[in-house]
């Protein structure tokens, strides 16, 4: 491979999970960068005088620390390997959501205080003040900037997610490129900190252009790459069963993608109307070096629409994600568990985990045991142990405690669980889970809940 | 076509803003000279702004300090407001109102010394406008005298008339933007019979605080300026007629008319 | 929502904290003009607030209190001859190297149709009643102190 070639995640030694260390550095680096954030601030500062100066040096420290938290939320989600890797795509979502939140208000708080520092020193009202200060340069796409962050923080909100339709929430959330862009000139025109100091505009810069530069490569270039290189089409489209489908996804040179059972790809389909998103779903199969399969239930206007996918249409998949592999085992033997739609890394995994398997596969009706057949079919011929639980009808139900857990399976507490299911399933069973007595670090889940 | 100016400033202080304009090819000593003057001014803001409880003016108006006590610009400047108040029969006046309010000279006061600043450090042609009064050295460009317009007291946008020379102070007194704010200190009342009166001489704090007085005077002010000619006026009556004193220094006409009261 | 409100505590605590620790008065911090005291006539009397004795008339020179101003802190020596100021020196300003920052927080609007009445008359300056600086920005002043700077 070619330097210019995406790297696919460098998979480490089989048999050690990748340090778990690795996984909180990232904090402490963004933190350290805050600090400094903060000590610019402080040389550039002689003074604080009166009520007028605590608010407008209050207004930079929080404008200050709200332009380094937009760059920070970039970073997080420019899938970068090594953070994907080790930090894991499920968590670095969730730190994306926390510091989004953290990031909108700080640039609120920046607003106010700094346009009532700004009134106290001119001494006039506020909304002179702030008609004047529309007028300064930049301020215009700085205030588009800031009004499309609140728009984003909004709609980002769990009461409005869950009225939105994912597509306008994501369309929406798309606009947070946008605002960063038309906020970042006001910045370094208008900020005392910029103004005084060269220094500071080159940490600046070198802080949004890596950012620019890692999410223009990692996001949009490689799978461009990627989709020239490998060229995915989609093979052929399987009914599993009513509302389940699964696609076959065919294309070149698979196995150098480096990917592995329990992962994920990000796929975007070039299909009508599919073509606008990049959504994840995991393989439902182990990957071949000329097959990739994922199966999905119809359960938003995207995944129904694959069913009509036609073969041949092209995919640019980004990927592979997740860590939710085999690295992870640390004993030699395995309980996955699994809800719903959950089952699908699972059945990857099922196929080729090393060592004694226990697959339990909990659903609501028989109907929805996706891929059942396989599942046994792959028990029997791996000398596996897979068993299925159901809602209704009644009397077929695994209450997810501690107890019944350890009755399923007897050695539970010396196994690796792979868990994967819908929040509350995987809640419930991660509490009894460890009260049964299996270790944190045996635990291994991915939740996409944010 | 303008002039180059080799260095620029915009600065807010005292409520309003300073533009400087050096047309001196600016050396490192002007560069510090017009930091300087900067700073002069923010000095000056903070020991005479009526805004500020803190400041030594407020202080001594309140009695709080003695004029002994005080810097040695603050006796200097209420010394000039007492001649200044004798020169015009009272119209100008520290003590407009009765509040202790030297404001009709410290601005006009603070340019001219900001512009010695510069003047000292080899700026010999610059202009300093301090919201509005205006202290020029020397010439806009070589053979070129600096020519400035006088505001249209009525329309933001107009000019109403060109002043022309080298070494001028103007400073132009009215109602147009703060309102109404002029007192004749004698009757306590808004002296109101003009829109605006511009004072043209040499040395802007006796200027600044002239106009003042003088638009202060109202009718009476063609009668007192007869009396000193080292100054020149232009007014804008309440009844948007204009009159000017004889030898007013009106820029040559470059064919566009610019009278539009 | 208990995570939020720990969160914003923290942070509010934070920013006072910085905020307090900086100066917030009149502090004198290193001289970067020395003062040279031997080359000036007259006897030399630092003016303090409120009390200190001071030359009633006539010649000195006085060295004024270090002033706080929202620019900074700003230190002026007074020339005084004959009773009148003289001499203006500043001797302190707060950053050499600081650009003053009028241009970013007081900004010049962009060049409009009014430039053209300005550039018609050809002026270089422009005096009428004192302007707010509310009243600078609509002004043809800052039009005119725009084409400078641009």
């Amino acid at each position: 491979m070619t330097a210019l070639a995406p790297q696919p995640t460098t998979a480490p030694r089989a048999g050690h999970a990748p340090p778990r260390f690795a996984a909180l550095l990232p904090g402490p680096v963004a933190g350290l960068g805050a600090l400094a954030v903060l000590l610019l601030w402080w040389r550039t500062t002689p003074s604080v005088i009166g009520p007028a100066g605590w608010l407008t040096e209050s207004g930079r420290i929080t404008g200050l620390l709200a332009g380094y938290g937009a760059a920070v939320l970039l970073l997080l989600m420019a899938r970068i390997p090594v953070l994907e890797h080790h930090v894991g795509t499920d968590r670095l979502a969730r730190w994306h959501a926390m510091a989004g939140r953290y990031t909108v208000g700080l640039a609120l708080a920046h607003t106010l205080t700094i346009l009532w520092g700004y009134t106290l020193t001119s001494r006039t009202d506020p909304v002179t003040q702030t008609v004047d200060v529309l007028h300064y340069p930049e301020m215009l796409k700085g205030t588009l900037g800031f009004l499309l962050m609140l728009l984003v923080g909004a709609t980002s909100a769990r009461a409005a997610r869950r009225r939105l339709p994912y597509e306008a929430w994501h369309l929406i959330h798309m606009s947070s490129y946008l605002a960063v862009f038309a906020a970042f000139s006001h910045q370094l025109v208008l900020g005392a900190q910029f103004v005084a100091s060269p220094l500071a505009r080159v940490f600046w810069y070198a802080l949004y252009l890596s950012a620019a530069a890692l999410l223009a490569w990692y996001r949009f270039l490689t799978p461009i790459v990627i989709a020239f290189r490998h060229r995915m089409r989609v093979a052929e489209v399987r009914v599993e069963s009513p509302g389940v489908v699964s696609v076959y996804v065919t294309g070149r040179r698979l196995d150098e993608l480096g990917a592995r059972a329990g992962q994920f790809f990000r796929w975007r389909f070039l299909a009508p109307d599919l073509w606008w998103a990049a959504n994840p779903y995991s393989l439902s199969a182990a990957p071949r070096p000329d097959l990739l399969r994922i199966t999905v239930k119809a359960a938003g206007r995207h995944s129904a629409a694959l069913a009509d996918l036609r073969p041949g249409t092209r995919i640019w998949a980004e990927g592979p994600y997740g860590a939710l592999t085999a690295d992870r085992m640390e004993s030699g033997r395995a309980l996955l568990l699994g809800g719903g739609v959950g089952i699908t890394p699972l059945r990857a995994l099922f196929e080729t985990l090393p060592g004694d398997l226990t697959l339990v596969y909990l659903a609501r009706t028989p109907e929805d045991l996706a891929l059942r057949e396989e599942l046994e079919a792959l028990a029997a011929a791996r000398g596996a142990r897979a068993v299925f639980f159901v809602d209704e009808p009644a009397g077929h139900r695994l209450p997810l405690t501690a107890s019944s857990l350890r009755r399923v399976v007897p050695d539970l507490p010396t196994r690796d669980v792979y868990l994967c299911g819908p929040p509350g399933m995987a809640r419930a069973a991660r509490t009894a889970l460890r009260e049964a007595g299996v270790p944190r670090h045996r635990i291994h889940h991915e939740s996409f809940e944010f | 076509m303008s002039a180059e100016s080799s260095l620029r400033l915009v600065e807010p202080a005292m409520g309003t803003v300073f533009s400087f304009d050096v047309r001196t090819p600016a050396t490192d000593e002007i560069h510090a000279a017009l930091t300087s003057a900067v700073a002069w001014l923010h000095h000056v803001d903070a020991l005479f702004s009526t805004y500020r409880p803190g400041s030594q003016i407020s202080r001594l108006g309140r009695g709080e300090l003695t004029v002994g006590e005080c810097a040695p610009e603050v006796r200097e400047v209420l010394d000039r407001c007492r001649e200044l108040s004798e020169e015009t029969g009272g119209r100008f006046s520290s003590t407009p109102a009765g509040r202790l309010d030297p404001s009709g000279l410290v601005k006009g006061w603070a340019v001219e010394r900001a512009s010695d600043l510069l003047y000292e450090a080899g700026a010999l042609d610059h202009c300093v406008n301090g919201g509005g009064d205006v202290q020029t050295r020397g010439e806009a460009a070589p053979g070129r005298p600096w020519r400035i317009g006088l505001a249209h007291p009525a329309d933001h946008e107009a000019v109403a008339a060109v002043v022309e020379g080298r070494d001028l102070a103007v400073a132009t007194s009215g109602t147009a933007e703060r309102g109404a704010h002029i007192t004749d200190p004698r009757t306590g009342r808004p002296a109101s019979a003009l829109l605006s009166l511009t004072l043209v001489g040499r040395r802007l704090a006796t200027v600044d605080a002239l106009a003042t007085a003088v638009f202060a005077m109202g009718e009476e002010a063609e009668d007192w300026l007869r009396s000193r000619p080292g100054l020149h006026a232009y007014a804008v009556t309440a009844d948007h007629r204009v009159w000017s004193t004889p030898g007013f220094p009106f820029a040559a006409p470059l064919g566009a008319p610019c009278h539009a009261v | 929502m208990r995570r939020a409100l720990i969160t914003t505590g923290t942070t509010l605590a934070g920013i006072v904290l910085l905020l307090s620790l900086k100066p917030h008065e009149s502090t004198l911090h290193n001289a970067s003009a020395p003062l040279s005291t031997g080359d000036v006539p007259g006897p030399e009397t630092r003016a303090s607030q409120p009390a200190g004795p001071t030359a009633t008339s006539g010649n000195g020179t006085f060295i004024g209190d270090a002033v706080q101003t929202e620019f900074g802190t700003v230190q002026v020596r007074i020339t005084v001859r004959d009773g009148a100021l003289a001499k203006v020196d500043v001797l302190r300003y707060p950053d050499e190297d600081r650009k003053s920052v009028a241009i970013s927080r007081f900004a010049l609007p962009r060049l409009t149709e009014r430039t053209m009445a300005a550039g018609n008359a050809q002026i270089d300056t422009l005096s009428g009643a004192t302007y707010t600086s509310e009243g600078y920005r609509r002004s043809l002043q800052s039009a005119l102190d725009q084409a400078g700077v641009r």
